[in-house]
């Protein structure tokens, strides 16, 4: 237990640092042309994501071949917390390379892993997850967008009909990782297969759903499937295997998913705290000391989102298990919507003036961003998506703390 | 940052809750709440620690100790804390010896490890706990100091053998060491006897010598106390923590086993969500504990801020483990019989001694420059 890592880790935190500042894209190629959804890879972002891969810095756990340098998990996790900290986005696509690339590289076919994950990895192609649907949400496995497979399993073709709803990034992606009901006599999480669906197939037909904030720039999208035709060949994995799939453990990056959210919580705070000083010397003694009273609890809640993952990380990366990791996506997500309540109310009934906060590119789609009551709003996409607070309780006390199911 | 244990901090800790397990049972507990048997069996179990020599653990090799560090006498208050052991552990290693050590001493610090001298640290006064507004009075008398004033809530303070006192002179608060006899300790009806609590009177004391620790207006008088009463404070987050686990612990196994309408309450959603709350509450507060634990290992600048979190997360912690380990509980936690009490009353003892979850974050806004600090706090 200790503050730092080894000397050998800070080394190549040094030479990531330097080949970042010399690498990285400029701040004003950014702004001028930021992501609009995480499906959208502006050209910048393209050419960024393919300098990683060369240069084995993109999945640096992986095999050159795959864009890594087969770095250990220590080296991984700094290499994820300088690009945090520069804001520098390795892709906008972060379900494809967190997700879709990874499932293919561990359960596809080398044809798919040439076709598919690949083109993601060079920042040539983007992919969205076609999971909820209108009546699957939490319940996911519930889902009943269908595929009929015509002919037989080597050249035959699969029919799809259905629907997705919430599709982050579908509005621009090239193809979709496609979630459909397969066996419809099977148990509901057996049933369920992984389809490659080439966003222009014809059939298919995507309507964006614009949010509460930032409407102009919609990520989520409803997506309509009618008798849309895609190879057999397109099968990822197993039949029936799809929510295995989903389950399993996408090893390469495991226990470092909150590094980006835990710093980008970090910073909100730096701001609401470098702000602070000026909107609580305004204020009277008792209203001040409320105030800050607000911004210290948050403050010790990020420190301790920090040190969760941290913790839980140690105990990944020397083998064991983590039940920290359970908790990180609801109590990081949870405390990135209460930073920004709290910016809010520090600034008064100057939050609810609206727009001054231009998109500079170096936020992921995901993140909250704006003026505090707009990213308060728009907080509520990483507290309700992947799983909403209420679900991740009943995971962890279910999962974590072995409580029986209601 | 490697919040992890080494694989020796892991035996350690193992081998802790090992002996514990039998050298510390529920039984014993109850003996020191129903003062059945005397002190017996905290003697019994103090001579057990002894024997270990836990009391020199983390003190050099020079002094007697076995030359181990912070974050391994971290990993024994957390396994004390978690059977709510009894005994001059808590006041002895946790606040005399940071106190003693923080001022580059080494009065008493052999006997300390030999296991023939207690001691603990006297800082409250009407139950605050900022040591600049100690009212305390040091005044120079000769070639020493004459202490006058009434500390309140020392752990310990009417049985231990030396009391470090933080007392205030013209040119700031400095740090004594008051054997038992000089002063006259009362010790106060508490909720929690297996950490006995004592207002301690000093009527014009007279300190000498290798006593006085840091004197009033020494340059060093700040950061050496503000040291001491960090790794005082970040120790009790740790055994406060680790006691608000075993409520955790304790209140989970209850609601599988406890059935009603046919089923465990355990299944019930209201229930698990308040018993996924309680998790993260242990979680998080055990690894802001810790983070603090290290920066007083290390000596790393972040410590104040650091300790000043993690204490206040112990204090939400131990609010909400004693509300909720009660309540999931029902009835039978209700009961003088049933053990969770000893658990539910050194929780919220170790969240208001030396500043609770508010202190602690009032102290937090002072250090973050979001409300201005008073004068002389350390």
């Amino acid at each position: 237990m200790r503050l730092r890592f080894d000397p050998s880790v800070e080394t190549v935190r040094d030479e990531f640092r330097d080949w970042l500042g010399a690498n990285r894209p400029a701040p004003a190629e950014m702004a001028a042309d930021p992501a609009l959804s995480t499906g959208h890879a502006p050209d910048w972002m393209r050419r960024w994501t393919r300098r990683m891969f060369d240069a084995g810095w993109l999945v640096p756990g992986w095999p050159p071949e795959l864009g890594g340098r087969n770095a250990g998990p220590v080296e991984t996790f700094v290499v994820l917390e300088e690009l945090a900290r520069a804001r520098v986005p390795r892709t906008s696509n972060v379900q494809g390379l967190g997700i879709v690339a990874p499932s293919i590289v561990d359960y596809g076919t080398p044809e798919q892993v040439r076709d598919h994950a690949m083109p993601i990895l060079r920042g040539e192609a983007t992919a969205c997850l076609g999971m909820s649907e209108p009546g699957a949400g939490s319940d996911l496995a519930s889902l009943s967008t269908r595929a009929v497979l015509e002919g037989d399993p080597g050249s035959g073709e699969w029919v799809i009909d259905g629907q997705k709803v919430w599709t982050s990034g579908a509005n621009y992606a090239d193809f979709c990782f496609l979630f459909c009901r397969t066996e419809p006599d099977a148990p509901k999480h057996r049933g369920i297969s992984i389809l490659l669906v080439p966003m222009d197939t014809p059939g298919v037909t995507v309507r964006p759903l614009p949010e509460i904030v930032h409407p102009g720039e919609p990520d989520l999208n409803e997506v309509f499937l009618d008798s849309v035709r895609v190879p057999a060949a397109n099968l990822v994995g197993r039949r029936g295997d799809g929510w295995a799939m989903a389950n399993g453990s996408l090893a390469h990056e495991r226990g470092m998913v909150w590094v980006n959210a835990v710093m980008g919580l970090e910073e909100a705070l730096e701001q609401l705290v470098a702000q602070a000083p000026a909107l609580l010397a305004g204020m009277e003694p008792a209203e001040r000391a409320l105030a800050a009273d607000e911004i210290v609890r948050i403050a010790v809640d990020t420190q301790a989102a920090r040190c969760l993952g941290q913790r839980g990380f140690a105990k990944l990366a020397r083998g064991g298990s983590a039940p920290e990791q359970a908790l990180m996506k609801w109590y990081a997500s949870d405390c990135r919507q209460q930073v920004a309540r709290v910016g809010a109310d520090v600034l008064g009934a100057g939050s609810l003036e609206s727009g001054g906060v231009p998109n500079d590119g170096h936020l992921a789609v995901d993140e909250p961003r704006g003026t505090w009551m707009e990213q308060y709003f728009h907080s509520f996409a990483n507290t309700i998506s992947a799983g909403t607070s209420e679900i991740q309780r009943n995971i962890v006390a279910e999962k974590v703390l072995g409580l029986p199911r209601g | 940052m490697d919040l992890e244990f080494t694989e020796l901090q892991q035996e350690l800790r193992d081998t802790a809750r090992g002996v514990l397990a039998s050298a510390c049972p529920p039984s014993l507990v109850r003996g020191v709440f129903e003062a059945t048997a005397g002190s017996e069996g905290a003697d019994a179990l103090w001579a057990t620690v002894c024997g270990l020599d836990w009391p020199g653990l983390g003190l050099p090799e020079e002094h007697g100790g076995l030359g181990l560090g912070v974050v391994e006498v971290g990993v024994l208050v957390e396994e004390l804390g978690r059977v709510t052991a009894p005994g001059p552990y808590l006041a002895t290693v946790t606040q005399f010896v940071p106190a003693v050590r923080a001022a580059g001493s080494s009065f008493r610090l052999a006997d300390v490890a030999a296991g023939t001298c207690t001691g603990t640290l006297a800082v409250a006064e009407h139950g605050r706990w900022a040591p600049g507004v100690a009212a305390t009075r040091a005044d120079r008398v000769g070639d020493g100091w004459r202490l006058r004033g009434t500390k309140s809530h020392v752990v310990d303070g009417a049985t231990a053998d030396e009391l470090v006192v933080v007392a205030r002179g013209d040119a700031g608060p400095g740090l004594f060491v008051v054997p038992a006899a000089e002063v006259v300790a009362t010790p106060v009806e508490s909720l929690d006897p297996t950490v006995p609590l004592a207002t301690v009177e000093l009527a014009d004391v007279e300190v000498h010598g290798e006593r006085v620790l840091v004197e009033p207006g020494d340059p060093a008088s700040a950061s050496a106390i503000g040291r001491a009463l960090d790794e005082a404070t970040v120790m009790m987050a740790l055994s406060t923590v680790a006691t608000c686990r075993s409520i955790f612990e304790a209140t989970l196994a209850y609601a599988k086993d406890r059935h009603q309408f046919g089923r465990p309450i355990g299944s019930f959603q209201a229930v698990k969500h308040r018993l996924a709350d309680c998790f993260l509450a242990v979680e998080r507060a055990g690894a802001l504990a810790w983070f603090a634990v290290l920066t007083v290992a290390e000596d790393d600048d972040r410590r104040p801020l650091a300790v000043a979190m993690a204490k206040s997360a112990a204090g939400d912690c131990a609010q909400l483990l004693s509300r909720d380990g009660l309540q999931l509980h029902g009835g039978i936690g209700f009961t003088w019989e049933h053990d969770l009490h000893f658990s539910l009353k050194r929780a919220v003892t170790g969240d208001l001694l030396l500043g609770g979850a508010a202190f602690h974050r009032a102290r937090a806004a002072e250090l973050m420059g979001l409300v201005p600090g008073h004068e002389g706090a350390a």
